[in-house]
């Protein structure tokens, strides 16, 4: 088939960060196509419509750990991006008492805390110093390209010299804290400041979501501070809505990218990149269309591109192997409930305190619990669940009354040992619903409509292999300078000519769109170094 | 009042010996105090049983530095290493046996998975270059990450040279090696269960982590960083126990002319305005000192042996962060035959090397399962030796000892303690083993069991660590053991630390010792110059 047109930047795949990666592009001056599998623009940023034409967010609900510098940029807002940040950040509710609250205010969470203990009221105070003393660094971090180590230029110089000062600019306690803590277990870090059980539960989950990691695992603690960078979260860490749901942002972003010069075409999906020797010249789409850039860039994940996408023979025996080998253990499912009326959860009063997430985490042993049956390839018992009622802070979503809540269920491993996705569908949506009944009894009665989505939708409908919803793991060993491989974490995957503007590259995971403004930062360096060497 | 010293190093252990060596090599007028009536702390070999001789705690060498070797000619005070010869894991009804011979292994593997045994040899080459690699990590002092000074990050500046030098998937495997977790490590190489269980085992040895656990595929490396006689990647036993060891190097240092004192507890460490000055015997003795080394763990150090006011509440806030929570005990069997394997009958060379119950990942991960929740292993991980195979002169004629290192043992136990636990404990690893030899309970004449409570008693390791405190990675290096006081110095003037409670660690390595030694040398002709 002959080649149609010609671009800059082809993009593969329209989520958040391919959209802002594009964006980015576009306002760069450069000719950008953004190609998307689906019908929509989205990728996980995504509303699903329930009965009675509610809309409920299909998997992520909360986008606080969204850039600054994104939505000012792309001046999001005037594209129709509308935040709803409640003043309550996340209910815990508690076995047989009452729930944790954590508030938008601290003030506010250390009075109600004192109820509970004075030594964790107090020790609350200073674990959101701490966690907002350490977090700035690594907001600057996730800034950064990460250095070329092998080849390190004037640039890569600067880079470091950034990084000491933004080090420096740590106290010498933080300093020292900062690299002690990193590689902690989150279970060790929050038990360091807290005696209760479900302070301690609900604040180590910060460390281990959507990953394969249990509370008790190294590195953890390194995640959860990754969670509050670049926002203010603090101890509770973020809830922040998106007014009609998460789609909307989307949306905005697209419109962005539109309104900068970028073209989007949805229901193109990417069978290919071609190559012409070791440079990504294009990218093969299945209806057998072909198209050509000078840059190719993955919004999909790095597994995927590089070993479904690519030639091996292109890619040589050795990266082939070590891309094999990202790890991609997804383990998080999601349940979308259409409810008659607001659940009522015990010892929750005040229909307030439910406009932020809930989630169910009484202790660490019992998330350790939850994680540890996913090592065995099994669904946990009892699972941690983070669950959102969007609808109470955006009534929008719904009518005659009616609630949509948002669960996340995990672990759910995508590897099933004795089972199979395609059989535990219903059971997953059981055990969240049995898991909330016990602290919501009645609940079940409420739901007019449910929808189960497992870690094998994840990676059919949302093309994330094997479900995880980062791309890639979170861990230690995918950080920084070796996400999502060591000599391919500066945007740059692979082969000439490839990027990585997704979650699976530096900083990773999260609606944060961090990952698609630094590779678009990269790719533009490279376009004017070639229209330099043109010239 | 007694004589003064230029150094005490309080306890006898190997690291205390070594570094009592080397200062005295320098001419330094040295004491080395041992509580117990033998040297040698974890490395000791008893006699438990009349006539059967134990390594009670440490049982294998491998990772005992070759400077230390050479530098004091341990080999002329009596240093003889026995090598061990492969390691046997026994099955249901099979088993997986590497042994030296490179031929042997590699036909072994085959019979599992013929793509291991290529992905053998292909590993062990990478490991052997990454432990090159990484070697002189074990003899530097490392930097204070609060202060930046450039005199103190020099060292890492070659190595990070070095690092440019390797190729790029080499460095990948280093970063791989510094955070992953052994089983995820090796998940890259091989699909042969039991093969990933046993080699995995190495990365959680005295550690209070599972092998899926991160962090753990550092210590993979370490099997290939033993070198005995200059031969890489080869365990063995000291003749004679790894008393051997101790012995030998405090053979070393009384020749190079220090005062070694057994039978000699300290009660306290003496001191005067803020320094200190020499340590008081429980005997009420009283020793002065210019420096005080102390090679016990840190919590012995600066909790009990420092009187209170000595350190500040930052500090002692940071020291009681520190994470001992032992993981490990040991039984200790006095045989009247050898084991019969199920899988291998009959006596044989398999019972020569290392025995390890280690039959597949997951019966690992579910030991550690237990141990998280507070609760020893129902079927532990046990790394058996038969010293008198190689070594016959431990037992009495026809009668055998066997050494079994048994893992999880949590020191805290949730529902009971191991005073209560210690028979029960015993019983479940035999119970293990018989599920394997069912004849281990006829051959047995006497039994010791160590609980990590024991450990503590015993040996004077907070919490039975056998490591001095935790090798995770957050306790590792500049952070080994407090941030900013990783540096062999403390808050406390001229009282020096130099066990494993410091920089690399724990294990029968005497780097610690060393190299705590080493810099108070040239920190003293500093501040003479």
């Amino acid at each position: 088939m002959a080649v149609d047109e010609s671009y800059d930047a082809i993009i593969i795949g329209a989520g958040h960060n391919g959209l802002v990666a594009g964006a980015y592009l576009a306002k760069a001056g450069l000719r950008t196509l953004i190609l998307e599998r689906r019908d929509v623009v989205g990728g996980a940023l995504a509303t699903d419509e329930l009965a009675s034409g509610a809309r409920v967010p299909a998997l992520a609900h909360t986008v606080g750990r969204l850039r600054r510098s994104v939505m000012s940029d792309l001046c999001l807002d005037e594209h129709g991006l509308d935040l709803i940040e409640p003043d309550v950040r996340v209910i815990a509710p508690q076995p047989g008492g009452p729930p944790l609250t954590l508030w938008k205010s601290t003030n506010r969470t250390v009075a109600e805390l004192e109820s509970l203990s004075a030594k964790d009221a107090s020790a609350y105070v200073s674990f959101d110093r701490q966690v907002r003393s350490l977090a700035p660094f690594l907001a600057k971090l996730h800034t950064f390209t990460p250095p070329d180590i092998n080849h390190p230029s004037l640039k890569d110089g600067l880079t470091g010299a950034k990084l000491a000062r933004a080090y420096r600019g740590l106290d010498k306690r933080d300093a020292r804290t900062l690299l002690r803590v990193m590689p902690m277990a989150v279970a060790d870090f929050v038990s360091d400041f807290f005696d209760s059980d479900g302070l301690r539960g609900l604040l180590a989950t910060r460390g281990v979501q959507y990953a394969a990691l249990g509370p008790w695992s190294a590195g953890t603690t390194g995640v959860l501070l990754g969670d509050s960078a670049g926002n203010d979260g603090g101890a509770p860490g973020q809830t922040t809505f998106v007014r009609g749901g998460p789609a909307v942002l989307a949306e905005a972003l697209a419109s962005a990218a539109r309104s900068l010069g970028a073209e989007i075409r949805t229901g193109a999906e990417v069978a290919a990149v071609t190559t012409d020797g070791a440079r990504a010249t294009g990218v093969a789409l299945s209806s057998g269309e072909e198209l050509v850039a000078d840059a190719i860039v993955s919004g999909a994940d790095p597994k995927h591109v590089l070993t479904d996408l690519l030639d091996p023979v292109v890619l040589g025996p050795s990266l082939a192997w070590r891309a094999g080998n990202i790890r991609t253990p997804g383990v998080v499912g999601k349940v979308n409930l259409l409810l008659s009326g607001v659940p009522r959860f015990d010892s929750v009063d005040d229909e307030s305190r439910l406009h932020g997430r809930i989630v169910i985490a009484p202790s660490i042993d019992y998330v350790e619990r939850a994680f540890d049956a996913t090592k065995y390839g099994r669904i946990s018992e009892a699972p941690y669940l983070e669950a959102t009622i969007p609808s109470l802070a955006d009534p929008s979503l719904v009518t005659d009354g009616r609630h949509v809540m948002s669960v996340i269920v995990q672990y759910a491993p995508y590897k099933l040992r004795d089972a199979s996705w395609a059989t535990e569908r219903d059971g997953l949506g059981d055990l969240a619903v049995k898991t909330l009944e016990e602290y919501a009894p009645g609940l079940a009665d409420l739901i007019e409509d449910r929808v189960v989505i497992t870690p094998a939708d994840l990676e059919n409908d949302y093309g994330l292999t094997e479900g995880h919803p980062l791309h890639a793991e979170p861990g230690l060993d995918q950080f920084f300078a070796w996400r999502p491989l060591f000599g391919h974490a500066r945007y740059r995957l692979g082969i000439d000519g490839l990027y990585l503007c997704g979650s699976g590259a530096h900083p990773g995971g999260g609606v944060t769109g961090a990952p698609g403004a630094n590779a678009a930062r990269e790719i533009v360096i490279d376009a004017r170094a070639r229209a330099r060497a043109a010239r | 009042m007694g004589q003064h010293y230029d150094a005490v190093v309080i306890g006898g252990g190997h690291n205390g010996l070594t570094s009592a060596a080397y200062l005295a090599r320098a001419g330094w007028k040295v004491l080395v105090l041992e509580r117990r009536h033998v040297l040698g702390g974890a490395a000791v070999t008893e006699e438990v049983f009349p006539g059967f001789r134990f390594s009670v705690c440490s049982y294998v060498v491998s990772l005992l530095r070759p400077e230390i070797i050479r530098e004091l000619e341990l080999p002329k005070f009596g240093l003889e290493i026995l090598p061990l010869d492969g390691t046997f894991t026994p099955l249901d009804d099979d088993y997986l046996w590497r042994v030296n011979d490179h031929g042997r292994t590699m036909r072994e593997l085959r019979r599992w998975s013929p793509l291991d045994a290529e992905a053998y040899e292909e590993y062990g080459q990478l490991m052997v270059d990454m432990a090159r690699f990484i070697k002189p990590i074990l003899s530097i002092v490392p930097p204070d990450p609060g202060k930046l000074n450039p005199l103190e990050w020099l060292p890492l500046v070659g190595l990070a040279r070095r690092f440019r030098m390797l190729s790029e998937a080499q460095q990948a495997v280093f970063v791989q090696l510094m955070t992953m977790s052994a089983a995820d490590f090796l998940d890259q190489w091989f699909e042969t269960d039991p093969l990933k269980a046993t080699m995995s085992a190495s990365g959680i040895i005295g550690t209070y982590q599972g092998v899926r656990s991160p962090g753990t595929a550092y210590v993979l490396l370490h099997h290939y960083m033993g070198e005995i006689d200059g031969a890489f990647r080869s365990w063995g036993i000291p003749r004679g126990g790894t008393g051997g060891i101790s012995e030998s190097i405090g053979a070393a240092a009384r020749a190079a002319g220090a005062d070694i004192r057994t039978e000699a507890p300290v009660d306290h460490i003496i001191t005067s305005n803020g320094r200190a000055t020499g340590v008081a015997l429980s005997s009420g003795e009283e020793i002065t000192a210019s420096y005080v080394l102390s090679s016990v763990d840190v919590w012995q150090t600066f909790l009990h042996l420092l009187e209170p006011g000595n350190i500040s509440d930052d500090f002692e806030a940071e020291l009681r962060r520190y994470k001992f929570r032992g993981s490990s005990g040991k039984v200790n069997l006095a045989l009247d035959g050898l084991p019969d394997f199920k899988c291998l009958p009959g006596p044989g060379e398999h019972l020569r090397g290392a025995i390890s119950f280690s039959p597949s990942v997951d019966y690992m991960e579910r030991a550690y399962d237990d141990a998280k929740y507070n609760r020893f292993s129902s079927r532990p991980y046990i790394d058996m030796i038969i010293p008198t195979l190689v070594d016959p002169a431990m037992a009495p004629p026809g009668k055998h000892v066997m050494s079994c290192f048994v893992q999880y043992a949590p020191y805290h136990l949730a529902e009971s303690d191991w005073d209560a636990q210690r028979d029960a404990f015993g019983d479940t690893v035999i119970d293990t083993i018989a599920e394997r030899a069912p004849n281990i309970r006829d051959i047995i004449l006497h039994r010791q069991v160590l609980t990590p409570l024991d450990i503590e008693r015993d040996f004077g390791l907070s919490e039975g660590n056998i490591f001095q405190g935790e090798l995770s990675l957050e306790q590792l290096f500049f952070n080994r053991p407090v941030p900013g006081w990783a540096r062999y110095r403390t808050p406390v003037e001229n009282l020096w630390l130099n066990g494993s409670s410091t920089h690399p660690g724990g294990g029968l390595m005497g780097a610690p010792g060393r190299i705590a030694a080493l810099e108070l040398l040239k920190a003293r002709k500093r501040k003479a110059a």
